[in-house]
Protein backbone atom coordinates (compact mmCIF):
# COMPACT_ATOMS: atom_id res chain seq x y z
CA UNK A 1 0.00 0.00 0.00
CA UNK A 2 1.19 3.55 -0.61
CA UNK A 3 1.32 6.13 2.14
CA UNK A 4 -2.01 7.74 1.22
CA UNK A 5 -3.74 4.38 1.36
CA UNK A 6 -2.08 3.54 4.66
CA UNK A 7 -3.13 6.91 6.08
CA UNK A 8 -6.70 6.10 5.11
CA UNK A 9 -6.46 2.66 6.73
CA UNK A 10 -5.00 4.18 9.90
CA UNK A 11 -7.79 6.73 10.18
CA UNK A 12 -10.37 4.05 9.59
CA UNK A 13 -8.81 1.96 12.38
CA UNK A 14 -8.89 5.06 14.59
CA UNK A 15 -12.58 5.55 13.93
CA UNK A 16 -13.33 1.89 14.61
CA UNK A 17 -11.41 2.10 17.90
CA UNK A 18 -13.28 5.23 18.98
CA UNK A 19 -16.57 3.60 17.96
CA UNK A 20 -15.66 0.54 20.04
CA UNK A 21 -14.91 2.60 23.15
CA UNK A 22 -17.99 4.76 22.60
CA UNK A 23 -20.33 1.79 22.30
CA UNK A 24 -18.57 -0.23 25.02
CA UNK A 25 -18.53 2.84 27.30
CA UNK A 26 -15.03 2.04 28.49
CA UNK A 27 -11.45 1.77 27.24
CA UNK A 28 -8.26 3.63 26.37
CA UNK A 29 -8.72 5.67 23.19
CA UNK A 30 -5.67 7.97 23.47
CA UNK A 31 -3.08 5.16 23.59
CA UNK A 32 -4.91 3.37 20.75
CA UNK A 33 -4.90 6.32 18.36
CA UNK A 34 -1.24 6.94 19.06
CA UNK A 35 -0.19 3.68 17.35
CA UNK A 36 -2.72 3.59 14.49
CA UNK A 37 -0.16 4.34 11.79
CA UNK A 38 2.26 1.67 13.01
CA UNK A 39 -0.61 -0.85 13.15
CA UNK A 40 -1.70 0.06 9.62
CA UNK A 41 1.79 -0.54 8.22
CA UNK A 42 2.25 -3.79 10.16
CA UNK A 43 -1.13 -5.39 9.47
CA UNK A 44 -1.80 -4.03 5.98
CA UNK A 45 1.62 -3.87 4.43
CA UNK A 46 4.36 -5.58 6.32
CA UNK A 47 3.50 -8.67 8.29
CA UNK A 48 3.37 -12.13 6.76
CA UNK A 49 0.05 -13.28 8.17
CA UNK A 50 -2.95 -15.26 6.96
CA UNK A 51 -6.24 -14.32 8.65
CA UNK A 52 -7.75 -17.63 7.49
CA UNK A 53 -4.95 -19.51 9.22
CA UNK A 54 -4.16 -17.55 12.39
CA UNK A 55 -2.02 -20.34 13.89
CA UNK A 56 0.15 -20.71 10.80
CA UNK A 57 3.59 -21.78 12.06
CA UNK A 58 5.54 -19.55 9.71
CA UNK A 59 3.56 -16.36 10.35
CA UNK A 60 5.14 -13.22 11.68
CA UNK A 61 4.21 -12.72 15.33
CA UNK A 62 2.89 -9.57 16.95
CA UNK A 63 2.65 -8.62 20.60
CA UNK A 64 0.88 -5.48 21.76
CA UNK A 65 2.90 -5.08 24.92
CA UNK A 66 0.97 -1.91 25.82
CA UNK A 67 -2.16 -4.07 25.81
CA UNK A 68 -4.50 -1.30 26.96
CA UNK A 69 -4.30 0.11 23.42
CA UNK A 70 -6.17 -3.00 22.20
CA UNK A 71 -9.15 -1.26 20.53
CA UNK A 72 -6.86 -0.44 17.61
CA UNK A 73 -5.59 -4.04 17.59
CA UNK A 74 -9.12 -5.45 17.49
CA UNK A 75 -9.97 -2.97 14.74
CA UNK A 76 -6.98 -4.10 12.66
CA UNK A 77 -7.79 -7.80 13.11
CA UNK A 78 -11.41 -7.22 12.15
CA UNK A 79 -10.47 -5.17 9.13
CA UNK A 80 -8.03 -7.87 8.02
CA UNK A 81 -10.82 -10.46 8.18
CA UNK A 82 -9.82 -12.52 11.21
CA UNK A 83 -13.44 -12.71 12.35
CA UNK A 84 -15.10 -13.31 9.00
CA UNK A 85 -17.42 -10.37 8.45
CA UNK A 86 -16.30 -7.04 9.83
CA UNK A 87 -17.61 -6.51 13.32
CA UNK A 88 -20.20 -3.76 13.84
CA UNK A 89 -20.36 -3.84 17.61
CA UNK A 90 -17.32 -5.35 19.30
CA UNK A 91 -19.00 -5.36 22.71
CA UNK A 92 -15.64 -4.25 24.08
CA UNK A 93 -15.21 -5.27 27.74
CA UNK A 94 -18.74 -6.74 27.88
CA UNK A 95 -19.40 -9.98 29.76
CA UNK A 96 -18.79 -12.94 27.45
CA UNK A 97 -17.16 -10.84 24.73
CA UNK A 98 -14.08 -12.13 22.97
CA UNK A 99 -12.85 -8.55 23.01
CA UNK A 100 -11.53 -8.38 26.55
CA UNK A 101 -10.31 -5.24 28.27
CA UNK A 102 -6.79 -6.35 27.40
CA UNK A 103 -5.79 -8.83 24.66
CA UNK A 104 -6.20 -12.55 25.43
CA UNK A 105 -4.65 -15.08 23.06
CA UNK A 106 -7.12 -17.91 23.63
CA UNK A 107 -10.21 -15.74 23.24
CA UNK A 108 -9.43 -13.64 20.20
CA UNK A 109 -8.29 -15.06 16.87
CA UNK A 110 -5.11 -13.45 15.64
CA UNK A 111 -3.87 -12.44 19.08
CA UNK A 112 -0.49 -14.15 19.41
CA UNK A 113 0.02 -13.38 23.09
CA UNK A 114 -1.97 -12.28 26.08
CA UNK A 115 -0.84 -8.82 27.21
CA UNK A 116 -1.79 -5.86 29.30
CA UNK A 117 0.31 -6.23 32.40
CA UNK A 118 2.98 -3.78 31.32
CA UNK A 119 6.59 -4.68 30.68
CA UNK A 120 6.38 -8.27 29.51
CA UNK A 121 5.98 -8.09 25.73
CA UNK A 122 9.65 -7.76 24.84
CA UNK A 123 10.71 -10.72 27.01
CA UNK A 124 7.96 -12.92 25.61
CA UNK A 125 8.77 -11.85 22.06
CA UNK A 126 12.37 -12.84 22.82
CA UNK A 127 11.13 -16.37 23.48
CA UNK A 128 9.18 -16.41 20.22
CA UNK A 129 12.18 -15.09 18.31
CA UNK A 130 14.46 -17.71 19.90
CA UNK A 131 12.00 -20.42 18.92
CA UNK A 132 12.11 -19.12 15.35
CA UNK A 133 15.90 -19.29 15.29
CA UNK A 134 15.97 -22.74 16.85
CA UNK A 135 13.39 -24.12 14.43
CA UNK A 136 15.04 -22.47 11.42
CA UNK A 137 11.95 -20.40 10.70
CA UNK A 138 12.29 -17.08 8.94
CA UNK A 139 9.46 -15.27 10.69
CA UNK A 140 9.87 -11.94 12.45
CA UNK A 141 8.45 -10.98 15.82
CA UNK A 142 7.07 -7.47 16.20
CA UNK A 143 6.27 -5.71 19.47
CA UNK A 144 4.70 -2.37 20.25
CA UNK A 145 5.68 -1.12 23.69
CA UNK A 146 4.91 2.20 25.32
CA UNK A 147 7.47 4.74 26.47
CA UNK A 148 5.98 4.80 29.97
CA UNK A 149 5.99 1.02 29.97
CA UNK A 150 9.77 0.99 29.69
CA UNK A 151 9.89 1.99 33.36
CA UNK A 152 9.15 -1.66 34.15
CA UNK A 153 12.37 -3.48 35.03
CA UNK A 154 11.44 -6.68 33.25
CA UNK A 155 11.58 -4.81 29.93
CA UNK A 156 15.29 -4.33 30.40
CA UNK A 157 15.79 -7.94 31.39
CA UNK A 158 14.32 -8.91 28.04
CA UNK A 159 16.19 -6.19 26.16
CA UNK A 160 19.42 -7.45 27.71
CA UNK A 161 18.93 -11.12 26.82
CA UNK A 162 17.54 -10.39 23.33
CA UNK A 163 20.83 -8.67 22.50
CA UNK A 164 22.83 -11.50 24.06
CA UNK A 165 21.01 -13.96 21.81
CA UNK A 166 21.48 -11.72 18.75
CA UNK A 167 17.77 -11.83 17.95
CA UNK A 168 17.78 -10.00 14.64
CA UNK A 169 14.29 -11.40 13.98
CA UNK A 170 12.89 -9.20 16.77
CA UNK A 171 11.70 -5.69 15.97
CA UNK A 172 10.33 -3.50 18.77
CA UNK A 173 8.41 -0.29 18.20
CA UNK A 174 8.28 2.13 21.09
CA UNK A 175 5.29 4.43 21.01
CA UNK A 176 7.06 7.51 22.32
CA UNK A 177 4.08 9.74 22.90
CA UNK A 178 5.52 11.18 26.08
CA UNK A 179 2.58 10.33 28.30
CA UNK A 180 1.66 7.65 30.76
CA UNK A 181 -1.38 7.05 32.93
CA UNK A 182 -0.79 9.74 35.53
CA UNK A 183 1.40 12.39 33.92
CA UNK A 184 4.05 12.97 31.27
CA UNK A 185 6.98 10.56 31.12
CA UNK A 186 9.31 13.51 31.71
CA UNK A 187 7.51 14.56 34.88
CA UNK A 188 7.33 10.99 36.10
CA UNK A 189 10.83 9.72 35.55
CA UNK A 190 12.87 12.70 34.40
CA UNK A 191 14.05 11.49 31.04
CA UNK A 192 12.81 9.75 27.93
CA UNK A 193 16.05 9.06 26.04
CA UNK A 194 14.90 5.71 24.75
CA UNK A 195 17.06 5.37 21.65
CA UNK A 196 20.27 5.93 23.62
CA UNK A 197 19.28 3.39 26.23
CA UNK A 198 18.61 0.71 23.65
CA UNK A 199 21.90 1.51 21.94
CA UNK A 200 23.67 1.05 25.26
CA UNK A 201 22.08 -2.40 25.40
CA UNK A 202 23.60 -3.20 22.00
CA UNK A 203 20.42 -2.88 19.95
CA UNK A 204 20.12 -1.39 16.50
CA UNK A 205 18.11 1.78 17.12
CA UNK A 206 16.30 4.28 14.92
CA UNK A 207 14.03 7.18 15.77
CA UNK A 208 11.32 8.24 13.33
CA UNK A 209 8.00 10.07 13.02
CA UNK A 210 5.55 7.40 14.16
CA UNK A 211 2.75 8.85 12.04
CA UNK A 212 4.64 8.76 8.72
CA UNK A 213 3.89 5.47 6.95
CA UNK A 214 6.82 5.79 4.56
CA UNK A 215 9.20 6.39 7.45
CA UNK A 216 7.78 3.38 9.30
CA UNK A 217 8.18 1.18 6.23
CA UNK A 218 11.73 2.35 5.63
CA UNK A 219 12.65 1.78 9.28
CA UNK A 220 11.29 -1.77 9.16
CA UNK A 221 13.26 -2.45 5.98
CA UNK A 222 16.44 -1.22 7.64
CA UNK A 223 15.72 -3.24 10.79
CA UNK A 224 15.26 -6.38 8.72
CA UNK A 225 18.61 -5.81 7.02
CA UNK A 226 20.37 -5.51 10.37
CA UNK A 227 22.03 -8.80 11.27
CA UNK A 228 23.25 -10.01 14.65
CA UNK A 229 21.21 -7.69 16.85
CA UNK A 230 17.60 -6.89 17.61
CA UNK A 231 16.12 -3.62 16.41
CA UNK A 232 14.14 -0.89 18.07
CA UNK A 233 12.20 1.74 16.16
CA UNK A 234 11.47 4.61 18.50
CA UNK A 235 8.36 6.30 17.13
CA UNK A 236 7.68 9.91 17.98
CA UNK A 237 3.93 9.83 18.34
CA UNK A 238 1.10 12.03 19.52
CA UNK A 239 -1.20 10.48 22.07
CA UNK A 240 -4.75 10.63 20.71
CA UNK A 241 -3.42 11.36 17.20
CA UNK A 242 -6.06 12.17 14.62
CA UNK A 243 -8.73 13.68 16.83
CA UNK A 244 -8.35 17.38 17.58
CA UNK A 245 -9.94 17.17 21.00
CA UNK A 246 -7.90 14.14 22.01
CA UNK A 247 -4.41 14.95 20.79
CA UNK A 248 -1.90 15.40 23.62
CA UNK A 249 -4.68 15.58 26.21
CA UNK A 250 -3.81 12.90 28.72
CA UNK A 251 -7.35 12.91 30.07
CA UNK A 252 -7.96 10.59 27.11
CA UNK A 253 -5.57 7.96 28.43
CA UNK A 254 -8.80 6.34 29.46
CA UNK A 255 -12.17 7.86 28.67
CA UNK A 256 -15.39 7.64 26.74
CA UNK A 257 -16.41 10.22 24.13
CA UNK A 258 -19.73 12.03 24.57
CA UNK A 259 -22.20 11.84 21.71
CA UNK A 260 -21.04 15.25 20.56
CA UNK A 261 -17.40 14.17 20.64
CA UNK A 262 -18.31 10.97 18.81
CA UNK A 263 -19.93 13.01 16.03
CA UNK A 264 -16.83 15.17 15.93
CA UNK A 265 -14.74 12.01 15.49
CA UNK A 266 -16.94 10.90 12.61
CA UNK A 267 -16.32 14.26 10.95
CA UNK A 268 -12.57 14.32 11.53
CA UNK A 269 -11.87 10.69 10.71
CA UNK A 270 -14.23 10.34 7.80
CA UNK A 271 -16.90 8.15 9.39
CA UNK A 272 -16.86 4.56 10.54
CA UNK A 273 -16.96 3.05 7.07
CA UNK B 1 18.56 -43.53 32.71
CA UNK B 2 21.88 -42.24 34.01
CA UNK B 3 22.85 -42.52 37.67
CA UNK B 4 21.82 -39.58 39.82
CA UNK B 5 21.48 -38.64 43.45
CA UNK B 6 18.87 -36.31 44.91
CA UNK B 7 16.23 -34.16 43.29
CA UNK B 8 18.45 -31.74 41.36
CA UNK B 9 20.48 -34.41 39.59
CA UNK B 10 17.22 -36.26 39.02
CA UNK B 11 15.82 -33.24 37.21
CA UNK B 12 18.87 -32.96 34.96
CA UNK B 13 18.90 -36.71 34.21
CA UNK B 14 15.22 -36.65 33.31
CA UNK B 15 15.64 -33.57 31.12
CA UNK B 16 18.51 -35.17 29.20
CA UNK B 17 16.49 -38.35 28.69
CA UNK B 18 13.47 -36.35 27.53
CA UNK B 19 15.53 -34.32 25.07
CA UNK B 20 16.98 -37.49 23.57
CA UNK B 21 13.54 -38.28 22.17
CA UNK B 22 11.96 -34.85 21.85
CA UNK B 23 13.67 -31.90 20.20
CA UNK B 24 10.97 -29.56 21.53
CA UNK B 25 12.36 -29.84 25.07
CA UNK B 26 14.12 -26.61 26.09
CA UNK B 27 15.72 -25.46 29.32
CA UNK B 28 15.47 -21.77 30.19
CA UNK B 29 18.02 -20.76 32.79
CA UNK B 30 18.12 -17.53 34.79
CA UNK B 31 21.75 -18.37 35.59
CA UNK B 32 20.60 -21.58 37.23
CA UNK B 33 22.39 -24.12 35.05
CA UNK B 34 24.80 -25.16 37.80
CA UNK B 35 22.22 -25.00 40.57
CA UNK B 36 19.96 -27.28 38.53
CA UNK B 37 22.93 -29.62 37.86
CA UNK B 38 22.12 -29.27 34.15
CA UNK B 39 25.58 -28.48 32.74
CA UNK B 40 25.62 -31.76 30.85
CA UNK B 41 22.27 -30.96 29.25
CA UNK B 42 23.76 -27.71 27.93
CA UNK B 43 26.74 -29.60 26.52
CA UNK B 44 24.59 -32.22 24.84
CA UNK B 45 21.87 -29.86 23.60
CA UNK B 46 23.40 -26.38 23.32
CA UNK B 47 20.62 -25.06 21.11
CA UNK B 48 17.96 -26.21 23.59
CA UNK B 49 19.63 -24.42 26.49
CA UNK B 50 18.53 -20.78 26.75
CA UNK B 51 20.51 -18.66 29.18
CA UNK B 52 18.78 -15.36 30.00
CA UNK B 53 20.96 -14.24 32.91
CA UNK B 54 19.80 -13.47 36.43
CA UNK B 55 16.28 -12.41 35.49
CA UNK B 56 13.51 -14.74 36.60
CA UNK B 57 10.60 -12.70 35.25
CA UNK B 58 12.35 -12.65 31.90
CA UNK B 59 12.99 -16.40 32.12
CA UNK B 60 9.29 -17.13 32.61
CA UNK B 61 8.29 -14.69 29.86
CA UNK B 62 10.87 -16.18 27.51
CA UNK B 63 9.50 -19.65 28.25
CA UNK B 64 5.98 -18.39 27.54
CA UNK B 65 7.18 -17.15 24.15
CA UNK B 66 8.91 -20.45 23.39
CA UNK B 67 5.77 -22.38 24.36
CA UNK B 68 3.55 -20.09 22.29
CA UNK B 69 5.74 -21.03 19.33
CA UNK B 70 5.18 -24.74 19.94
CA UNK B 71 8.14 -25.76 22.14
CA UNK B 72 8.15 -27.37 25.61
CA UNK B 73 10.35 -25.25 27.84
CA UNK B 74 11.39 -26.11 31.38
CA UNK B 75 12.30 -23.25 33.70
CA UNK B 76 14.30 -24.36 36.69
CA UNK B 77 15.65 -22.30 39.54
CA UNK B 78 15.08 -21.55 43.21
CA UNK B 79 11.42 -22.12 43.99
CA UNK B 80 10.72 -18.66 45.36
CA UNK B 81 12.57 -16.75 42.68
CA UNK B 82 9.99 -18.21 40.29
CA UNK B 83 6.84 -18.44 42.37
CA UNK B 84 7.32 -15.12 44.12
CA UNK B 85 9.48 -12.87 41.99
CA UNK B 86 7.98 -14.15 38.74
CA UNK B 87 4.59 -15.03 40.19
CA UNK B 88 2.68 -12.71 37.89
CA UNK B 89 4.44 -14.04 34.81
CA UNK B 90 3.65 -17.59 35.93
CA UNK B 91 0.01 -16.58 36.34
CA UNK B 92 -0.77 -14.18 33.53
CA UNK B 93 1.51 -15.31 30.73
CA UNK B 94 1.68 -19.04 31.39
CA UNK B 95 -1.31 -20.25 33.40
CA UNK B 96 -3.95 -17.95 31.92
CA UNK B 97 -3.13 -18.85 28.30
CA UNK B 98 -2.53 -22.45 29.52
CA UNK B 99 0.87 -22.60 27.87
CA UNK B 100 3.03 -25.68 27.99
CA UNK B 101 5.70 -24.42 30.37
CA UNK B 102 7.18 -26.66 33.07
CA UNK B 103 8.69 -25.31 36.26
CA UNK B 104 11.07 -27.06 38.61
CA UNK B 105 11.56 -25.19 41.88
CA UNK B 106 14.58 -26.16 43.96
CA UNK B 107 15.37 -25.26 47.58
CA UNK B 108 11.76 -25.73 48.51
CA UNK B 109 11.07 -26.00 52.22
CA UNK B 110 13.47 -25.79 55.13
CA UNK B 111 15.19 -28.95 53.97
CA UNK B 112 15.60 -27.56 50.48
CA UNK B 113 17.21 -24.33 51.63
CA UNK B 114 18.78 -25.53 54.88
CA UNK B 115 22.07 -23.68 55.44
CA UNK B 116 21.29 -20.85 53.03
CA UNK B 117 18.76 -19.25 55.34
CA UNK B 118 15.38 -17.66 54.74
CA UNK B 119 16.29 -15.85 51.50
CA UNK B 120 16.87 -19.23 49.87
CA UNK B 121 14.26 -21.36 51.67
CA UNK B 122 10.81 -21.43 50.17
CA UNK B 123 7.81 -22.66 52.10
CA UNK B 124 5.17 -20.60 50.30
CA UNK B 125 5.42 -21.93 46.73
CA UNK B 126 2.53 -24.38 46.97
CA UNK B 127 0.22 -21.87 48.60
CA UNK B 128 0.90 -19.41 45.81
CA UNK B 129 0.41 -21.86 42.96
CA UNK B 130 -2.63 -23.52 44.48
CA UNK B 131 -4.41 -20.20 43.95
CA UNK B 132 -3.65 -20.08 40.23
CA UNK B 133 -5.85 -22.13 37.88
CA UNK B 134 -4.34 -24.60 35.39
CA UNK B 135 -1.25 -25.61 37.37
CA UNK B 136 -0.56 -29.28 37.99
CA UNK B 137 1.50 -29.39 41.20
CA UNK B 138 3.80 -32.38 41.68
CA UNK B 139 5.58 -32.96 45.00
CA UNK B 140 7.94 -35.91 44.59
CA UNK B 141 9.35 -37.37 47.82
CA UNK B 142 12.88 -38.20 46.66
CA UNK B 143 15.27 -38.19 43.72
CA UNK B 144 13.80 -41.25 42.02
CA UNK B 145 10.32 -39.81 42.24
CA UNK B 146 11.57 -36.45 40.96
CA UNK B 147 12.94 -38.15 37.85
CA UNK B 148 9.50 -39.64 37.23
CA UNK B 149 7.73 -36.39 38.05
CA UNK B 150 9.79 -34.47 35.49
CA UNK B 151 8.97 -37.13 32.91
CA UNK B 152 5.28 -36.84 33.81
CA UNK B 153 5.45 -33.05 33.59
CA UNK B 154 6.55 -33.26 29.97
CA UNK B 155 3.56 -35.44 29.10
CA UNK B 156 0.96 -33.17 30.68
CA UNK B 157 -0.52 -30.56 28.38
CA UNK B 158 -0.28 -27.24 30.22
CA UNK B 159 1.71 -25.70 33.05
CA UNK B 160 3.27 -27.98 35.65
CA UNK B 161 5.24 -27.23 38.80
CA UNK B 162 7.61 -29.83 40.21
CA UNK B 163 8.76 -29.16 43.77
CA UNK B 164 12.42 -30.07 44.28
CA UNK B 165 14.96 -29.65 47.04
CA UNK B 166 18.65 -29.30 47.82
CA UNK B 167 19.82 -32.56 46.28
CA UNK B 168 20.55 -34.25 49.58
CA UNK B 169 17.19 -35.99 49.95
CA UNK B 170 17.05 -39.54 51.29
CA UNK B 171 15.78 -42.11 48.82
CA UNK B 172 12.57 -43.72 50.00
CA UNK B 173 11.16 -45.24 46.84
CA UNK B 174 12.62 -47.97 44.67
CA UNK B 175 14.26 -46.58 41.57
CA UNK B 176 11.63 -48.00 39.25
CA UNK B 177 8.58 -47.24 41.40
CA UNK B 178 5.98 -45.29 39.41
CA UNK B 179 5.03 -41.71 40.22
CA UNK B 180 1.39 -42.23 41.15
CA UNK B 181 -1.08 -40.55 38.83
CA UNK B 182 -3.70 -40.96 41.56
CA UNK B 183 -1.84 -38.54 43.82
CA UNK B 184 -1.38 -41.01 46.67
CA UNK B 185 0.86 -43.98 47.39
CA UNK B 186 0.24 -45.93 50.58
CA UNK B 187 3.62 -47.01 51.93
CA UNK B 188 2.75 -48.49 55.34
CA UNK B 189 -0.46 -50.07 56.57
CA UNK B 190 0.26 -50.86 60.21
CA UNK B 191 -3.28 -50.03 61.27
CA UNK B 192 -6.04 -47.49 61.30
CA UNK B 193 -5.26 -45.49 64.44
CA UNK B 194 -4.29 -42.48 62.32
CA UNK B 195 -3.84 -41.78 58.63
CA UNK B 196 -0.46 -40.08 58.47
CA UNK B 197 -0.05 -38.16 55.22
CA UNK B 198 3.21 -36.76 53.96
CA UNK B 199 4.18 -34.67 50.98
CA UNK B 200 7.68 -34.13 49.64
CA UNK B 201 11.05 -34.77 51.24
CA UNK B 202 9.86 -35.30 54.80
CA UNK B 203 8.62 -38.74 53.83
CA UNK B 204 11.61 -40.58 55.35
CA UNK B 205 10.91 -38.81 58.65
CA UNK B 206 7.22 -39.66 58.51
CA UNK B 207 8.02 -43.33 57.86
CA UNK B 208 10.45 -43.32 60.82
CA UNK B 209 7.67 -41.82 62.95
CA UNK B 210 5.31 -44.61 61.87
CA UNK B 211 7.86 -47.19 62.98
CA UNK B 212 8.36 -45.43 66.32
CA UNK B 213 4.60 -45.38 66.85
CA UNK B 214 4.32 -49.06 66.02
CA UNK B 215 6.87 -49.84 68.72
CA UNK B 216 4.68 -47.85 71.10
CA UNK B 217 1.54 -49.74 70.12
CA UNK B 218 0.04 -47.09 67.83
CA UNK B 219 -0.57 -48.44 64.35
CA UNK B 220 -0.87 -45.92 61.55
CA UNK B 221 -1.26 -45.93 57.79
CA UNK B 222 1.22 -43.75 55.88
CA UNK B 223 0.37 -42.20 52.55
CA UNK B 224 2.59 -40.07 50.33
CA UNK B 225 0.62 -37.37 48.54
CA UNK B 226 2.55 -36.56 45.36
CA UNK B 227 0.01 -34.41 43.46
CA UNK B 228 -1.59 -31.45 45.24
CA UNK B 229 -4.90 -29.93 44.19
CA UNK B 230 -5.03 -32.39 41.29
CA UNK B 231 -7.92 -33.11 38.97
CA UNK B 232 -8.58 -36.67 40.17
CA UNK B 233 -8.39 -36.84 43.98
CA UNK B 234 -10.69 -39.88 44.23
CA UNK B 235 -8.05 -42.23 45.67
CA UNK B 236 -7.07 -39.63 48.27
CA UNK B 237 -10.72 -39.18 49.24
CA UNK B 238 -11.04 -42.96 49.49
CA UNK B 239 -8.14 -43.04 51.96
CA UNK B 240 -9.69 -40.17 53.94
CA UNK B 241 -13.02 -42.04 54.13
CA UNK B 242 -11.31 -45.08 55.64
CA UNK B 243 -9.38 -43.02 58.20
CA UNK B 244 -10.26 -42.53 61.86
CA UNK B 245 -8.31 -39.29 62.01
CA UNK B 246 -5.59 -37.61 59.96
CA UNK B 247 -2.21 -35.98 60.60
CA UNK B 248 -0.48 -34.21 57.73
CA UNK B 249 3.24 -33.43 57.56
CA UNK B 250 4.74 -30.97 55.10
CA UNK B 251 7.88 -28.88 54.80
CA UNK B 252 5.82 -25.80 53.86
CA UNK B 253 3.73 -23.23 55.65
CA UNK B 254 0.69 -24.93 57.12
CA UNK B 255 -1.50 -22.74 54.92
CA UNK B 256 -1.87 -23.47 51.23
CA UNK B 257 -0.10 -26.81 50.96
CA UNK B 258 -0.80 -30.43 51.89
CA UNK B 259 -2.63 -29.76 55.17
CA UNK B 260 -4.93 -27.22 53.60
CA UNK B 261 -5.60 -29.53 50.66
CA UNK B 262 -6.39 -32.55 52.82
CA UNK B 263 -8.54 -30.44 55.16
CA UNK B 264 -10.57 -29.30 52.18
CA UNK B 265 -10.98 -32.76 50.71
CA UNK B 266 -11.99 -34.06 54.12
CA UNK B 267 -14.40 -31.23 54.91
CA UNK B 268 -16.12 -31.53 51.55
CA UNK B 269 -16.22 -35.32 51.25
CA UNK B 270 -15.72 -37.13 54.54
CA UNK B 271 -15.27 -34.88 57.58
CA UNK B 272 -12.52 -36.19 59.86
CA UNK B 273 -10.29 -34.59 62.46
CA UNK B 274 -7.19 -33.19 60.71
CA UNK B 275 -4.04 -32.08 62.55
CA UNK B 276 -1.49 -30.29 60.42
CA UNK B 277 2.27 -30.35 61.03
CA UNK B 278 4.08 -27.68 59.03
CA UNK B 279 5.71 -24.31 59.36
CA UNK B 280 4.10 -21.29 60.96
CA UNK B 281 7.19 -19.05 61.06
CA UNK B 282 10.22 -18.27 58.91
CA UNK B 283 13.13 -20.68 59.24
CA UNK B 284 16.85 -19.99 59.63
CA UNK B 285 20.21 -21.42 58.56
CA UNK B 286 21.34 -24.77 59.87
CA UNK B 287 22.38 -28.29 58.94
CA UNK B 288 19.42 -30.07 57.38
CA UNK B 289 18.80 -32.66 60.08
CA UNK B 290 19.16 -30.29 63.02
CA UNK B 291 17.07 -27.67 61.29
CA UNK B 292 14.24 -30.02 60.40
CA UNK B 293 14.27 -31.42 63.94
CA UNK B 294 14.20 -27.93 65.45
CA UNK B 295 11.16 -26.93 63.41
CA UNK B 296 9.05 -29.94 64.33
CA UNK B 297 9.89 -32.49 61.67
CA UNK B 298 11.75 -35.00 63.88
CA UNK B 299 10.25 -38.50 63.81
CA UNK B 300 9.85 -38.15 67.58
CA UNK B 301 7.82 -34.96 67.31
CA UNK B 302 5.67 -36.34 64.50
CA UNK B 303 5.01 -39.47 66.60
CA UNK B 304 4.23 -37.35 69.66
CA UNK B 305 1.78 -35.23 67.70
CA UNK B 306 0.01 -38.33 66.43
CA UNK B 307 -0.31 -39.68 69.96
CA UNK B 308 -1.55 -36.37 71.37
CA UNK B 309 -4.35 -36.39 68.86
CA UNK B 310 -5.54 -39.97 69.21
Amino acid sequence: MNSAELKQVADHLRMTAVDMVYKGKDGHPGPALSIADIMAVLFFDEMRIDPANPDWEDRDRFILSKGHACPIYYAALSERGYFGEKIEDFKLRALGSKFQGHPVMNKTKGVDMTSGSLGNGISIAGGMALAGKYRRKDYNVYVIAGDGELQEGVCWEGINSAAAHKLDNLIVFVDKNGWQSGASVQETIGSNNIKERFEAFQWDAQEIDGHDADAIKAAIAKAKETKGKPSVIVCDCVKGKGLSFMENDNAWHKGVPTEEQYQQAVKELGGAE
Amino acid sequence: MAEFKGTREAFAAALIDLAANDDKIMFVSPDSLKAMRATKFAELYPEQYVEVGISEQNAVDTAAGLAAAGLTPFVGTYAGFMTMRACEQMRTFVAYPNLNVKFVGINSGLLGGEREGVTHQFYEDLGILSNIPNYTILTPADGYQTYKAVQMAAKINGPVYVRAGSGREANVYEKDAPFSSDGITVLREYGNDTLLLSSGFVLDRVLAAADLLKEQGVNVTVGDINILYGKNPEKIIEAIRKAERIVTVEDHNINGGLGAYISRLSAENAPKFVKRIGLTTFGESGPAKELADAYGFSPENIAKTVKENL
